[in-house]
């Protein structure tokens, strides 16, 4: 595979990305120590010889950039396996079924940008239904009747688990 | 001796009775039904099962999870016996041989020397955890901070070294679950940090959003990409539970040399059970007369890596119990469900609580002999189980992790903070980056930074202290000379083909 990398971004880089897995893994990496450097620079460091609040997390911050900085350099240099394709029907439907669940659940009031998002308290047994069938049709095989019967059995059977069996104090249904 | 008598007598009273005892039984039983779900591995499981237990009482919470975690891991090797898939890793060598003996009609004998290798194995490493205890927790009285910071370095260079793939990722990873570990208030003086001013992130990131994000929304999401189609299940109906004296005479020698080699290999931080798999089906080939007939369902090949799998399961609770140390990615979530009951893992949980110490170690033995007994004739429900389409399966562990997680504080945000881990973990997985070093580090890194400080403020600043105190530098000698050998790219490769093997 002659230089196999078939990454669109690297168009910009003089060197040809040859391990296109570990250069955008490093550079991840560099990005997260970043953030890190700069979320704990405001801490205070060593006083005397006593570590300050900010000292371990700048000592790791550092040690991660560095050893992400290597990484992309090992990835430019080094060859490596092309970037996996991502696929995106799973994780998003997966995804928006977990993030349905945790705004239901509980509801939510937030302010985004001074405009009130208030979603009511639709509690467990809604929740856990929406959620399922949004997660479903994660999966290409989906079919209605049995997703709905398994949606239902799935949500009678966590019920059951969760708040007859454990006990836990969980709010079944909306409460407006 | 009488000593150990008289404090494993202390444990089987714990563990025997009768609410325990139950516990255990449904944490075996729950294990299995999750672990031999394919795709799920063990830490996956008992990330998942974690809030189940959170209810109980800290003896029986505890036993129940150790139930939960000897049940994933035979459901594991019930799933790659049956069909092609295997569960998780510790079973990827259970697979090679029990597959083809399943499907040359031996299913039967194949699962029943599985259960009764793990058995002995069990027996085996439950003695020798209790025999062990003792004196470990009086080594570890000798402990500075100095040497506890070493030991911990130790284990995750343990966990780098031991993890597949580029040791320069698992580092980074190690320093991701570091850095991870560190949001939230400082322990000593209570500043926030890199919390962003959120105010869900001033308790810090809960350790079972992470596990449950990076080992169970990512799995499932990854397992998504894959075709369903190429699940080869054993349809046949299992019969012959019973080995046969011809198995067993074959498989005898395997399951002492793997008890004995998993035994050692689980004690070691960073290892554990996956390793004592792979190096014991390796051994077995190399010293086996006719090597051929490995891969061919030889049911030494079946028997080795099971007895290795069970005994590390079961030795990496010493490192556990004694240092308060957890030597791996599933011994790491026992010590996230330990402090949620309050219990600090270490050497004064056998000193101030033997009960919980003892109880543990007996019920080990217990939910063993549980695996064998209800695993055998159950193998119709778990095979019924394996039948059920991958595209039902996977919405219900969604909602059921939501649930979990939710669970565990009545919190929206902590499911939302999962959901982001899952995705981050689908992302390390396609940049060959492995989650388990993280995780690994994320626990260790408060007991760490907290070691770290206080050795340096004991030691006024002289960062040298490390290599000063004799036990400290001799901690640190091996892990320097572990790293070494691990960066050396010849063994690099060695070490890959012994996991793509």
């Amino acid at each position: 595979m002659a230089g196999g990398t078939k990454s669109s971004t690297g168009g910009g880089f003089l060197l040809k990305i040859r391990g296109p897995r570990d250069f955008f893994g490093g550079l991840a990496l560099i990005v997260v120590a970043a953030i890190a450097l700069w979320a704990s620079s405001s801490l205070p460091g060593q006083q005397g010889f006593a570590f300050g609040p900010g000292t371990a997390p700048r000592i790791f911050a550092g040690l991660l950039m560095a050893v992400g900085v290597v990484i992309t350099v090992m990835g430019l240099v080094v060859k490596g396996p092309p970037l996996e394709s991502f696929a995106l029907r799973g994780p998003a439907y997966v995804l928006v079924g977990i993030l349905v669940f945790a705004a239901t659940v509980r509801g939510i009031h937030v302010d985004v940008a001074s405009i009130p998002i208030v979603i009511p308290a639709f509690g467990m047994v809604p929740a856990t239904f929406l959620a399922f069938m949004i997660s479903i049709f994660g999966s290409t095989e989906f079919r209605w009747v049995e997703s709905l019967i398994a949606a239902v059995a799935m949500t009678a059977f966590c019920v059951g688990l969760f708040v007859y069996l454990l006990q836990l104090p969980f709010q079944l249904w909306p409460m407006f | 001796m009488t000593d150990l008598l008289a404090n494993l007598a202390l444990g089987f009273s714990v563990a025997a009775a009768p609410m325990n005892l139950a516990f255990c039984l449904l944490g075996a039983l729950v294990g299995t039904l999750v672990g031999v779900l394919p795709g799920i591995g063990t830490v996956a499981t008992v990330a998942m099962l974690l809030p189940i237990t959170f209810g109980l009482p800290p003896v029986g919470a505890l036993i129940m999870l150790a139930g939960i975690y000897y049940g994933a891991q035979y459901g594991g090797s019930t799933t790659s016996i049956l069909v092609n898939i295997p569960g998780e890793a510790t079973s990827v060598v259970t697979c090679l041989d029990g597959h083809q003996m399943a499907r040359q009609g031996r299913a039967g004998a194949a699962l029943s020397i599985a259960a009764i290798g793990s058995f002995f194995a069990g027996c085996v490493s439950t003695v020798l955890v209790a025999a062990l205890g003792a004196p470990l927790t009086s080594l570890a009285l000798l402990f500075g901070p100095a040497e506890y910071f070493s030991l911990m370095l130790l284990g995750l260079i343990f966990a780098v070294v031991l993890a597949k793939g580029s040791v320069l990722k698992s580092i980074a990873m190690v320093l991701a679950g570091l850095l991870l570990s560190m949001v939230g208030s400082d322990l000593e003086t209570g500043a926030g940090r890199m919390t962003f001013d959120v105010a869900e992130l001033s308790d810090g990131i809960g350790f079972t959003n992470v596990a449950m994000g990076l080992f169970g929304f990512a799995e499932i999401i990854r397992n998504l990409e894959m075709s369903q189609e190429s699940r080869d299940i054993v349809q046949a109906k299992i019969s012959g539970l019973m080995p046969t004296r011809k198995d067993l005479i074959d498989s005898s020698g395997a399951i002492s040399r793997g008890t004995i080699l998993g035994s050692i290999l689980g004690i070691l931080p960073g290892g554990g059970a996956v390793v004592a798999s792979f190096a014991a089906y390796t051994f077995e080939k190399r010293i086996s007369k006719n090597p051929e007939s490995f891969g061919n369902g030889a049911i030494a090949g079946v028997a080795a890596p099971e007895a290795a799998n069970n005994a590390a399961a079961q030795t990496s609770f010493i490192p556990l119990l004694t240092l308060g140390i957890p030597p791996n990615a599933v011994m790491a979530l026992m010590v996230g469900a330990m402090t949620i009951h309050g219990i600090v893992p270490g050497p004064q949980v056998m000193v101030k609580q033997p009960e919980l110490f003892w109880g543990m170690i007996a019920s080990m033995w217990l939910g063993n002999l549980m695996l064998v007994i209800i695993n055998l004739p159950l193998v119709g429900v778990w095979v019924s189980l394996l039948r059920v389409p991958y595209r039902l399966l996977f919405p219900s562990i969604i909602v059921f992790c939501c649930i979990g997680i939710y669970s565990i504080n009545n919190s929206p945000t902590d499911v939302l903070i999962a959901a982001i881990f899952g995705l981050v973990g689908y992302w390390l997985v396609k940049h060959d980056f492995e989650p388990a070093p993280l995780v690994l580090a994320f626990v260790l890194g408060p007991l760490m930074e907290e070691n770290l400080r206080r050795a340096m403020l004991i030691a006024r600043g002289d960062a040298t202290v490390f290599l000063t105190r004799p036990i400290s530098a001799g901690l640190i000698l091996v892990a320097a000379i572990l790293l070494i050998i691990a960066m050396l790219p010849m063994i690099s490769k060695r070490r890959e083909e012994v996991f793509v093997e």
